[in-house]
């Protein structure tokens, strides 16, 4: 190891001596005087003026300078610490500038050294002495072993040496174990790698030849199982020694290592020289380095290597990590045949690395296996035992991976699957060849399939349902995470999902989806893994979020290849038995049906929930169901069903896996796929009509189209396709008119000219099979006028308009009020005629639509709009079903008339000659039905008042008014003496709808003088303070409507009741007013009437007049 | 019976009218296309693997189209219409563009017939102002060939088959006419070789099979006749097969010769073997009368199908007997 004293480190400085003559001079007396008096202030001094000497000078000095120094060390007996530390010091100066050139020189000074370190007692053991002394002595050596000049150093390494150099050596390590403080044991395993002549500090060192090189390994081979062992020892040992240690310790294990066992050396070692015989006792130290020899120290060097590989390869600090990548990198690249059963083990090194977190240990071991699999490829047979090593790596791995996932805790998982990885993406493009063999492939898709075992016990997912209003354009809601058996972290999901991925992107993409579709159809139990495992391996296969790894380009996998594929799995999944699933029991679909009809009316929901409260409880239900069996069969089948839920999403997510990986590709799929898709989305099962959603969402974004709208509206004539299909065999296609309520959910009036041509269908097939599917048809039926009343929203409609102009009029002052009595008068007396012309020609409409009805023709009627044709289809049709035996059906059929009296309510000659044909219906469940049919009729009543106005009048006066007021008072006296539990009954839910409705139809009919006296009649009962408070409010609330009406004679009732304060005329000349409700005390009246008093016509304090002037 | 009845493998809708017409091409293009003329005159090409319009031209000045046909390996469109025209379409390019057109002056509802003779030439026969005149020209050079006037008053030309013998020297015409006569006519000398009454009704339309020279043609009747034509080419009626309801639109022969396919006035196409005329089913799909059936001719005979335009403005299309085992 050779320095160059003068090199570009150390400039010289200008001041520096320089002839060789003056320093002679100049330094003598300090040798003298050191010499003489050996004192720690003499080699100060000495070693202050050595500052002043110039490099080249100091080297012709050297041995001189040298002298007093050795001196000093070796003068026998006790010595001061100090003085020794000085002394090694400066030595170490001195070398560090100059160079020894004598052999004998370095080797007396390596032995004064080492004895000086060593214990005076025993030369094995580290002197008891400071650690600043051994420090400097360790300092000195190292400066020793870098300033021997030329070839010197390494007769340090011939046989003779052995003795001092193994104890050098072991002193080294026994100071390193030994000593606790962390520079000397770094400075001890610095001194002992450069020992080994591979030393990595900045200085140049000298390159050795191969033949020394080989002789320092011979040398070096007698010291290798003291070195290994207690370097391992250090690296395994305490967690707390600090980085810089271990990573150090992995240095010189590695170097040593590599050293002794370096392939090229033993290859070139072909014969044995005979152990020279003057050595005597000494040459029982040397070690031949025969094959024997190599095999048996490898396997004892494997044994260490393992334990290095465990105790590091997890280790926090990434420093650690990347010298062990170092560590594989290099004997792998040196060792690998001496050391072939090491092999293995080091390329998991490296493969486990190459998903570290940490990028340069990502990228070290990236460019490690680039250069191992080159070298590997670059002689053939090599490749192959590197492949074959990989492979049979993975294997192992296999097999052992469902153990570990069982057994080892997330973090060592996630390390095992990192690894496995690893392996997938160093062979690469072999994988194909890898997984050629059924072995292989078999191992791996039964580990897969092991490893993804999904937890079916949790019971909400059965439960949970989703409630079409809901479930309505909420994309991408949330996203149910999977729960498995055997563990819980999702990155560890995420690594098994890259591992499909990656498996995809190199592997035969025919022979992997006819793997693992082969174990989808074989067995139920692994359907659900299989088919995750399927959707990742196609989209690896199309290179979606794979880590292209070594240097790959591009995925491997044609577009053709990958569409077969993907369409041979999509066909798979939505095959008649594997996508008709059953997700929930019968049971519980009769309680659906009930829970969405209390979505749809609160009032029959607290009604039937007082019965049936919890109804979908789970076990409750199911155990109702299926009484006659089991506990454990209960349980069995709620996982039954909760499997069955996983597998559709799963299958769901395939599709949409499918379409990421063919994007626009997949378009000509969408005849095929989006039908079974939209099937799902319509599914009451919240998991799976989620997760049929967010499918769309992703389908839509594949296949390039803005939004979920332009998915379905784009693809509406395949969609409508299938469903007028399926239609006309309702029996085996249940779920088609689901699929269409599910389209007119998502997508906007575009649509409807299609949609018109299957509304025809449906309506033909509701005509053929009338009492099967009438309440499936009810459901679609009312999907469709829902999104009709969406897309034509009707005009501003009259009760806006009037609500309006009353909340106007409570602000009419006595002046507006006569302003206004006025203006009619003149308009009555022919004074406003000319602006009403001009109201005349503002509303040509009429006119012209006469004009373009005649345009077509004389007896051509102008056709309808599609959606008001449609809606008039329907309603023909309910107004046969609204006197259905089926009650259920019965309350469907009434929200559907609701609906299309909405849409039709723009046409009002279309919506009266309806309106007139569902009367009579109307009217018998008004008057004699269920009550909860009465409840709804009441509503469809209101809705009709409002539309057709007065067209109703006198039907409702003659024929609904009679009866509702005769029941209301005659129910009036029942529910003021009710008590609580009343609310809950039917006769209160009836009570409250009529009077909440009653009010407004009403108004909106405008009905006579009689009728309201009546309903006033009626109604005046609730609003005593003894009704249940909803119903008093609700009385309040048909007072406020009457008091629109005619708000004279409602103030004057109201006062007949309660009159809160007396009305003095303001004139003595008018004679007081007398009404029947002065003076009368307090009464269960009293609040409500003063209320309706207070807010219709301001304070009863300030109303001092009857608000109108009649 | 054994079978349930089957579905249509899938239905084209949005073409806008009653479907006239229909007629595959399924070689020579990257995607077989089914072309259809509706009677709001568009026309519309269909690509059989979208399953959706390529193309949509409005033709004829939105009169009814009768019938369309390609030409020359499908560069070109010809197409028949109720205003009196026969247009050329030049459907290279994207496109359509009408290149020329042939007026006929026929008022009636009598589809031309059109066999193509070398690369570049094709002979079109087409019934005339005068109702009961046929005449043939030779495209694009529209020159007339001849035109054909029977001796005696057989009413209005119905339909008309045109044919190239395999034996013989010029191509043979079949025409039916009004008053449920049928005729042969040899175009080169423009005489009439044979004549025979069909039905009582009026010849709604015929088809004819060179291989086995044998031929069929329905009527606004329940019944459907088949003939056959002897070596001196007499037409000479044979069985005839019994309709449940009344009235044929069009019939087609499959071009592997086992299928007949009818067009029926009752919602309904129905299946015979051609060879015996044994019914083998009945396709039911549609909610008006079908007006037209077509067989495709792929180079796979599994996925041959056969489509159905109905006044219901709908197609149907049909994968039926495509194992080659049951047929008749």
């Amino acid at each position: 190891m050779l320095c160059f004293p003068d090199s570009a480190a150390m400039p010289p400085v200008m001041s520096q001596i320089s002839d060789p003559n003056i320093a002679f001079a100049y330094l003598r007396p300090a040798c003298v005087q050191l010499t003489k008096h050996p004192s720690v202030t003499n080699v100060e001094t000495l070693s202050g003026q050595l500052k002043d000497i110039n490099d080249a000078t100091l080297q012709q000095l050297q041995e001189y300078v040298l002298f007093p120094l050795r001196f000093v060390l070796k003068v026998p007996g006790p010595k001061k610490e100090k003085l020794v530390q000085a002394v090694a010091e400066t030595i170490s100066f001195v070398l560090e500038n100059t160079c020894v050139q004598s052999w004998d020189a370095l080797r007396d000074l390596f032995s004064e050294l080492c004895l000086c370190l060593c214990c005076p007692a025993d030369p094995g053991r580290p002197a008891e002495v400071s650690e600043e002394l051994k420090l400097a002595l360790v300092g000195c050596l190292d400066a020793l072993l870098h300033a021997a000049y030329g070839d010197i150093v390494f007769r340090l390494f011939e046989s003779t040496m052995l003795p001092g150099l193994g104890a050098a050596v072991s002193l080294l390590l026994a100071l390193r174990e030994k000593e606790k403080s962390r520079d000397l044991q770094r400075a001890a395993l610095k001194c002992i790698q450069t020992l080994t002549l591979q030393c990595d500090c900045a200085q140049e060192h000298l390159a050795p030849s191969p033949d020394q090189r080989c002789s320092v390994g011979d040398t070096m081979a007698s010291f290798l199982p003291g070195i290994t062992t207690t370097v391992t020892r250090i690296i395994t040992g305490d967690l707390r020694q600090g980085h810089t240690v271990t990573v150090r310790a992995i240095k010189v294990w590695s170097m040593t290592v590599a050293l002794v066992m370096e392939d090229a050396q033993l290859r070139s070692r072909k014969t044995l020289q005979p152990v020279p015989a003057e050595l005597g006792r000494i040459g029982q130290l040397v070690v031949q380095r025969t094959p024997d020899w190599v095999k048996s120290t490898a396997g004892k060097l494997s044994v260490l290597l393992k334990k290095i590989i465990s105790c590091t390869s997890a280790h926090l600090h990434w420093r650690v990590r990347l010298e062990l990548v170092g560590l594989a990198e290099r004997l792998l690249a040196s060792c690998s045949r001496s050391l072939s059963e090491c092999v293995g083990p080091l390329l998991e090194v490296l493969v486990g690395a190459v998903n570290d977190e940490e990028p340069r240990v990502r990228e070290r071991s990236e460019a490690a296996l680039t250069q191992v699999s080159r070298r590997s490829q670059s002689c053939s047979s090599s490749a192959q035992t590197f492949s074959d090593v990989l492979s049979e790596n993975l294997h192992s791995l296999a097999t052992s991976l469902p153990r570990l996932m069982r057994t080892s805790d997330d973090q060592k998982k996630l390390f095992v699957l990192k690894v496995f990885l690893g392996y997938l993406k160093v062979l690469g493009p072999l994988v194909s060849v890898v997984l050629n063999s059924a072995a292989h492939l078999e191992r791996i898709s039964k580990a897969l399939m092991q490893v993804l075992e999904l937890d079916v016990t949790d019971v909400r997912i059965v439960e949970e349902r989703s409630h079409s209003a809901a479930a309505e354009r909420s994309y991408h809601a949330h996203v149910q995470r999977k729960h498995f058996l055997y563990f819980t972290d999702e990155k560890i999901f995420c690594a098994l999902m890259e591992i499909c991925r990656t498996l995809g992107y190199h592997g035969d993409i025919y022979l992997l989806t006819d793997q693992f579709l082969d174990l989808y159809r074989r067995s139920s139990a692994y359907r659900k893994q299989a088919a995750m495992v399927l959707n990742e391996v196609i989209r690896g296969a199309a290179g979606i979020s794979v880590a292209a790894g070594l240097g790959h380009e591009g995925p491997p996998t044609s577009r053709e290849d990958l569409k077969a594929a993907a369409v041979s799995v999509m066909e798979e999944y939505t095959s008649l038995n594997n996508w008709h699933l059953i997700t929930a029991s019968e049971e519980t679909d009769r309680d659906r049906d009930r829970d969405r009809d209390r979505d749809r009316d609160r009032r029959d929901q607290q009604l039937l929930s007082s019965s049936r409260l919890l109804s979908i409880s789970s076990s409750d239900v199911i155990t109702a169901s299926s009484a006659s069996l089991p506990a454990s069969s209960t349980s069995v089948r709620i996982q039954q069903l909760n499997s069955n839920i996983w597998q559709l999403c799963i299958q769901l997510e395939g599709v949409a896996c499918f379409a990421q990986a063919l994007e626009r590709d997949f378009r000509p799929l969408l005849m095929t796929s989006l039908y079974p898709v939209l099937e799902k989305a319509g599914e009451e099962t919240l998991l799976v009509s989620q997760a049929a959603l967010n499918a769309m969402a992703d389908i839509s974004e594949a296949c390039g189209y803005s939004s979920l709208q332009e998915l379905i509206n784009q693809n509406s004539d395949y969609l409508l396709n299938d469903i007028s299909l399926n239609l006309q065999r309702l029996s085996q296609h249940p779920q088609a008119p689901r699929v269409l309520a599910v389209m007119l959910t998502h997508s906007d009036c575009s649509l409807l000219p299609l949609v018109g041509d299957i509304v025809q269908d449906v309506l033909t097939s509701l005509d053929v099979s009338y009492n099967r599917s009438a309440a499936l048809f009810c459901t679609l039926l009312q999907a469709l006028m829902k999104a009709l009343v969406r897309w034509f929203p009707a005009a501003p409609s009259r009760t806006n308009i009037s609500a309006r102009s009353s909340s106007a009029q409570k602000e009419l002052c006595i002046r507006q009020f006569l302003l206004e009595y006025r203006k009619q008068r003149e308009l009555s007396e022919g004074v406003g005629i000319e602006e009403d012309d001009a109201a005349d020609l503002e509303a040509p409409p009429p006119a012209e639509y006469e004009a373009v009805r005649d345009a077509g023709g004389p007896d051509v009627k102008a056709e309808l709009p599609l959606h008001l044709s449609v809606t008039k289809e329907v309603m023909e049709r309910c107004v046969h079903l609204m006197s259905d035996p089926d009650l259920r059906l019965r309350l469907k059929v009434l929200d559907l008339v609701e609906l299309c009296v909405l849409v039709l309510s723009e046409r009002e000659d279309e919506l009266l000659p309806m309106a007139h044909r569902c009367w009579p219906a109307l009217l018998q469940r008004l008057t004699a039905d269920d009550p909860l049919a009465v409840l709804r009729a009441f509503r469809v009543l209101c809705t009709l008042g409002e539309t057709c106005g007065d067209f109703l009048r006198r039907r409702v006066s003659k024929e609904v008014l009679p009866k509702l007021s005769r029941s209301l008072s005659r129910q009036a006296p029942v529910s003021a003496r009710a008590g609580p539990v009343y609310t809950h009954s039917l006769a209160y839910k009836l009570q409250l709808a009529v009077l909440q409705g009653l009010g407004s139809l009403c108004q909106r009919l405008d009905l006579g003088e009689a009728d309201l006296d009546a309903v006033c009649e009626a109604c005046l009962p609730y609003l005593s303070c003894r009704q249940p408070i909803r119903l008093q409010e609700a009385g309040l609330s048909v007072f406020q409507h009457l008091i629109q009406v005619d708000p004279d004679t409602f103030w004057f009732t109201l006062n007949e009741l309660h009159c809160p304060s007396p009305y003095t005329p303001p004139h003595p000349d008018l004679r007081p007013v007398q009404l029947g409700g002065m003076g009368r005390p307090r009464d269960e009246y009293s609040d409500n009437v003063l209320k309706l008093l207070r807010e219709e016509f301001g304070s009863p304090s300030e109303a001092l007049d009857p608000p109108r002037l009649g | 019976m054994a079978h349930p009845a089957p579905s249509p493998i899938y239905c084209l809708r949005g073409a806008g009218g009653p479907l006239n017409t229909l007629h595959f091409c399924c070689r020579g293009t990257d995607a077989p296309l089914l072309f259809s003329g509706s009677a709001k005159g568009t026309i519309h090409m269909w690509n059989l693997n979208t399953r959706r319009p390529e193309e949509t031209f409005e033709a004829h000045g939105g009169s009814s189209i009768l019938w369309v046909r390609t030409l020359w390996s499908a560069d070109s469109l010809i197409s028949q219409g109720r205003d009196m025209q026969v247009c050329l379409w030049d459907l290279r390019g994207g496109s359509g563009q009408a290149v020329d057109s042939v007026f006929t002056g026929s008022f009636g509802f009598c589809q031309c017939s059109l066999i193509e003779t070398d690369q570049t030439k094709s002979l079109l026969a087409f019934a005339t102002e005068q109702s009961d005149e046929i005449k043939i020209i030779e495209i694009p050079s529209k020159t007339t060939v001849c035109s054909l006037v029977p001796e005696t008053k057989l009413g209005m030309v119905m339909c008309l088959k045109l044919w190239q013998p395999d034996s013989g020297p010029g191509p043979l015409l079949l025409a039916g006419y009004e008053d449920g006569s049928l005729l042969l006519w040899n175009v080169t000398q423009r005489s009439e070789l044979s004549q025979v009454k069909a039905h009582p009704e009026p010849v709604m339309c015929l088809t004819f099979d060179p291989q086995r020279l044998r031929g069929i043609s329905g009527s606004a009747e329940t019944k459907l006749s088949s003939w056959i034509l002897d070596s001196q080419n007499n037409i000479q009626l044979q069985e005839s097969v019994e309709l449940v309801n009344p009235g044929v639109s069009q019939l087609c022969i499959r071009a592997d010769g086992k299928l007949l396919a009818s067009a029926g006035w009752d919602h309904r196409v129905r299946i015979f073997g051609w060879k015996k005329l044994r019914p083998l089913a009945v396709l039911q799909y549609h909610t008006d009368m079908v007006l037209s059936v077509a067989f495709s001719d792929p180079l796979d005979p599994r996925q041959r199908l056969l489509a159905a335009g109905s006044k219901d403005q709908r197609i149907s299309l049909w994968s039926i007997y495509n194992e080659g085992a049951a047929t008749g």
